[in-house]
């Protein structure tokens, strides 16, 4: 754990969104499948003015999934995640003589272990009118985390789909090393999502959803790691307890008959109480090759403007909070990715590659603080399904 | 209020949009929207990697997201 967890109740809009789908476009495809994911991630080297250990992030992750209907007829969804991740991170910032920013990075985690376990249970899966109660638990060595949902669909005639929904989770957070580097002991947070969203049918060709998503977090909302350099103290990094956030999301898909292809567009807004304003847009391209290839071609492109309570750091006197995480700094990011599927009988092989790049001059509008930690990766993955039906 | 009014511009913007479209399109005309390739998130373990991934090194919690905590981020 490094961050405040984020919005369990996002992944029910995206089911929803999934289920939305599906109903607007009718017959989608309902047979079992077994899947796993093996997902390497790495982070560039440190570029900028540094001090401390140089070695950047990884992180190692299998995914595990059990897609199925049940005797019932209920749908059931599960999926067992676990990482391992090692390496170092942004601790603090210092200025130089000049006040330029240097950063400082912890010494490298040896191996840390995190685990999830994700259920969802669908009444009516493949219908209009379909309901979802889903659950999640997370288990790091400092962090654990616990949340229920709960989801539902109805149609609105014949090419418009009504979804909406709602979660909360329970987190809490124990520091290692707390009593060394004098980091609290034992926080918790809790945090409550609704969400609503409308699928179009639009032609025989085309699908376009919309949907808005609010969430409220209560609680310890800091990152017990992090330090900001205030005059000539090292304080923890010091949050506001509470915070409030709105997002919109746009997303169309378009399906070609020459060539047999479909285009994705997604686009998200989002904004929060802590002056956090970011932008993403998502273009996708999945192109069948022959009768069991396929190739999907992605972009993105991200942009944040900063938290109201963000400087790499900060002069003395009064300040309420403060964080040099480059997290809440502004920047933007592009990234590029390609994969690969082939269908062989009831099997399927995927794997894939992405480029992430970030930086401060991506961000729209400019930024007029630096973010010395911002970093790039390049992250991969090979898949196996296996399709019952 | 800021933030309602440009929530609430894009939303009528889609419905506005959504509106455009005029002519129904029959439960048998949609053999091309029941596609693989349409659907929101063709494959969900991918999807959820790619927005763990995101997540973890961007400050706006406004992203289609994994389910449940922690981090495994730095």
């Amino acid at each position: 754990m490094r961050k405040p967890t984020l919005s369990p109740s996002l992944a029910a809009l995206m089911g929803a969104a999934a289920a939305l789908g599906a109903h607007a476009q009718s017959a989608p495809e309902t047979d079992s499948v077994v899947g796993y994911r093996f997902n390497e991630y790495g982070e560039d080297s440190f570029d900028g003015a540094a001090i401390g250990s140089q070695e950047r992030y990884k992180v190692y992750s299998q995914q595990f999934q059990l897609d199925t209907r049940l005797p019932t007829g209920a749908g059931l969804d599960v999926v067992a995640t676990h990482e391992v991740m090692s390496g170092s991170s942004p601790w603090y910032v210092l200025p130089d003589a000049q006040r330029r920013p240097i950063q400082v990075l912890s010494g490298a985690t040896i191996r840390e272990h995190r685990s999830e376990l994700r259920g969802a249970y669908t009444i009516d899966p493949g219908t209009a009118s379909s309901t979802t109660v889903s659950a999640s638990y997370s288990q790091e060595r400092d962090y654990r985390a616990g949340s229920l949902g709960i989801e539902r669909s109805l149609p609105l005639g014949n090419a418009l789909t009504f979804g909406t929904g709602a979660s909360l989770s329970h987190d809490i957070i124990q520091p290692t090393d707390a009593i060394l580097y004098d980091r609290v002991r034992h926080e918790e947070k809790n945090t409550f999502s609704a969400f609503g969203s409308l699928a179009w049918v639009l032609d025989k060709s085309s699908v376009l959803q919309a949907g808005l998503q609010f969430n409220h977090a209560v609680g310890y909302l800091s990152d017990p790691y992090k330090l900001v350099s205030v005059g000539d103290a090292i304080l923890p990094d010091t949050r506001p307890g509470t915070r409030t956030e709105a997002a919109a999301l746009l997303r169309y898909r378009h399906a070609f008959a020459k060539p047999d292809a479909a285009l994705h567009l997604d686009y998200r807004y989002a904004q929060d109480s802590w002056g956090v304003v970011s932008h993403t847009v998502d273009v996708g391209w999945y192109q069948h090759v022959g009768d069991s290839w396929q190739l999907i071609p992605a972009l993105r492109y991200y942009s944040q403007q900063q938290a109201r309570f963000y400087a790499p750091f900060f002069d003395p006197g009064q300040h309420d909070f403060f964080s040099s995480d480059y997290r809440l700094g502004t920047f933007g990011s592009f990234a590029a990715s390609l994969n690969v599927r082939k269908r062989i009988a009831r099997w399927e092989l995927s794997a894939g590659v992405e480029r992430y790049h970030a930086s401060v001059d991506y961000a729209l509008g400019g930024s007029d603080s630096a973010v010395p930690g911002v970093l790039s990766y390049t992250r991969g993955f090979v898949g196996l399904d296996y399709h019952f039906d | 209020m800021r933030t309602s009014s440009r929530l609430a511009a894009l939303a009528i913007a889609a419905i506005t949009l959504a509106a455009c479209s005029t002519t129904p399109v029959q439960p048998w005309e949609r053999g091309r929207l029941a596609r693989w390739d349409m659907r929101w998130d063709p494959d969900p373990l991918q999807a959820a990697a790619n927005e763990h991934a995101h997540f973890s090194k961007e400050g706006s919690d406004g992203h289609v997201g994994a389910a449940g905590g922690g981090c495994g981020c730095n």
